[in-house]
């Protein structure tokens, strides 16, 4: 693994130009996107609009057909092999929307499964990270229960902590709230906002506005397997440029369009309201 | 065990059942090979039919049309003809060609024939229910697996396979209770099973209304077995918050 300080200014991921298609349907037109070390970056957009599909290209689940992809040192357009691509998703976690644990093993085995079988861990250290692991996402008292017997945010902030059982280097989340009602969402945006406190570089695809704004670095807004518009949270929240932005935000944070920003703290968790597009 | 058994003969005689035949230690002796040798057919032909079903359903969910069409076409031509058929074709055909051919050194006894044609035959059932098993495993399970950098076999083994195994489990059982009693077709060809054994006592001894009910508990019982064996794997496989 290189060293961050010979990586200084190159970002950890960068995608130029990426195009795909799926059929006819042409769904990444030309994406170019960059995440620093460390970073916190959103992806919003209308649904359809390709988020997903670029989050599956970075960690190689989806082919491109033009353009490069490059995660640390790794050309992830021109892996090969399936052992290139191992190698790869061996440093990208990736959490899902609709949590994707493995049913037949209870919480313990699900965290401990990929590090054991993946990367060689012994059952003592695996069992130990995990352990750890499930403390830090308060799901402990669990670790024997089964997915099917958890509830929704119970199984998110577990595929949380088994994608941080691979010990990665940065973590793709696809809308990990959006199958999730009101009360439970809470509790997975706090896991998520801690990492991104510890540092880890984080690339969310979210439809929670206010969570965005807080968290991120960086903001792109993207529609029809474009980037309309990126920049910092207050350019893209308060004074977004482009008029397709400004039309998604004023849908997305409610028709009545948004409040001037009042003086004092606009960011308390408290505040976060939910607005989900997705179906 | 001679009093138990002379205990039975006598209480069944008061029913008008006459089952002296099991004091006769020659035709019991018949018997109790023709049990031990439908037991061992069952055991042959669960393991073989098992087998045959895993290596059907690999090859129909290969996505290789070199693998898959060959693979349906046997499946259907399998379960759309009936076992005995099946079974005279491959003994009275296939076994004679192999004789013509290779003379006495043809290893194939008709024991070996019926475990061939049954496990073939009710491994095209076991295939399209590990089939229907493998395609229920939701996409984006086996997507989760690879993300956690699982390697195409890995995620077959800890994932697919695991997961499918308990969709298609009812079915697979249901096609061994059924195998169980497929096993009587062995007598056709004169394999000495339990239906063959009991059918040359009551040729000569005229007693097939007792040898029926032996047969049909005897049956009925190994059914049971199978269908505990499959209960208790269920329960054992059960995925809490899952089902019911
Ligand atoms: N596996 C697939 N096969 C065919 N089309 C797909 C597939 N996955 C996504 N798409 C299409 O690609 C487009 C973008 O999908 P997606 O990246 O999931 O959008 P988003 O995550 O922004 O809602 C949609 O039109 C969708 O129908
Ligand atoms: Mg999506």
């Amino acid at each position: 693994m290189p060293s961050p300080e010979t990586r200084v200014g190159q970002p950890l991921i960068s995608l130029r130009d990426v195009h795909l298609s799926f059929g006819s349907n042409r769904v990444l037109k030309g994406i170019d996107l960059d995440v620093q070390r460390g970073q916190a970056v959103s992806i919003i957009g209308p649904s359809g609009s390709g988020k997903s599909t670029i989050l599956r290209c970075i960690t190689g689940l989806l082919p491109t057909e033009r353009g490069s992809i490059r995660v640390g040192d790794t050309d992830v357009h021109a892996l090969k092999s399936e052992a290139q691509r191992i190698e790869l998703r061996k440093r990208v976690g990736f959490v899902f929307q609709q949590y994707n644990l493995f049913p037949h093993l209870s919480v313990l085995e699900n965290l401990v499964i990929a590090p054991r079988k993946v990367l060689g861990e012994t059952a003592t250290n695996a069992e130990k990270h995990a352990r750890e692991l499930l403390a830090k996402v308060r799901m402990e008292h669990k670790a024997d229960a089964y997915p099917g017997q958890l509830s929704g945010g119970q199984q998110q902030r577990v595929a949380i902590a088994r994608a941080l059982a691979m010990r990665p280097e940065l973590i793709l989340f696809d809308e990990v709230t959006s199958a999730l009602d009101p009360e439970t969402v809470g509790e997975v945006l706090t896991v998520i906002r801690e990492l991104t406190e510890e540092g880890m570089t984080c690339v969310l695809v979210t439809h929670e506005m206010r969570f965005a704004e807080d968290i991120s670095d960086v903001v792109y807004f993207t529609e029809n397997g474009l980037i309309v518009e990126h920049g910092s949270p207050e350019h893209i929240f308060q004074r977004p440029t482009n008029e397709r932005t400004q039309t998604f935000l004023r849908h997305a944070l409610g028709d009545a369009g948004r409040r001037p920003v009042a003086s004092g703290d606009p960011f308390l968790l408290s505040n976060i309201s939910r607005y989900s597009l997705s179906v | 065990m001679t009093d138990l058994l002379e205990l039975f003969v006598q209480a069944a005689a008061k029913f008008g059942l006459n089952y002296g035949f099991l004091l006769d230690a020659y035709q019991r002796g018949s018997l109790v090979n023709g049990a031990i040798t439908t037991i061992a057919l069952c055991a042959f032909t669960i393991v073989g039919s098992l087998l045959a079903g895993l290596a059907l359903a690999a090859m129909l969910t290969s996505g290789r049309p070199w693998f898959a069409r060959p693979a349906r076409v046997f499946i259907e031509v399998t379960r759309n003809t009936p076992t005995l058929v099946q079974l005279y074709c491959a003994f009275l055909v296939l076994n004679m060609l192999l004789t013509q051919a290779v003379g006495a050194a043809n290893p194939l006894t008709p024991f070996a024939w019926v475990v061939i044609v049954i496990s073939l035959h009710k491994g095209a059932f076991h295939a399209e229910a590990l089939r229907a098993g493998i395609e229920a495993v939701p996409r984006v399970t086996l997507e989760a697996a690879s993300s956690l950098a699982f390697s195409r076999r890995q995620l077959l083994w800890n994932v697919q396979l695991p997961l499918a195994m308990r969709f298609a489990l009812p079915s697979l059982i249901n096609n061994l209770i059924d195998l169980v009693k497929m096993t009587a077709v062995a007598s056709a060809i004169a394999v000495g099973d339990i239906t063959y054994a009991s059918i040359m006592i009551w040729t000569q001894s005229d007693n097939v209304l007792e040898l029926m009910i032996l047969l049909l508990a005897f049956f009925g019982l190994l059914s049971f077995v199978v269908n505990c064996v499959g209960r208790a794997l269920e329960a054992k496989l059960r995925m809490p918050g899952y089902g019911h």
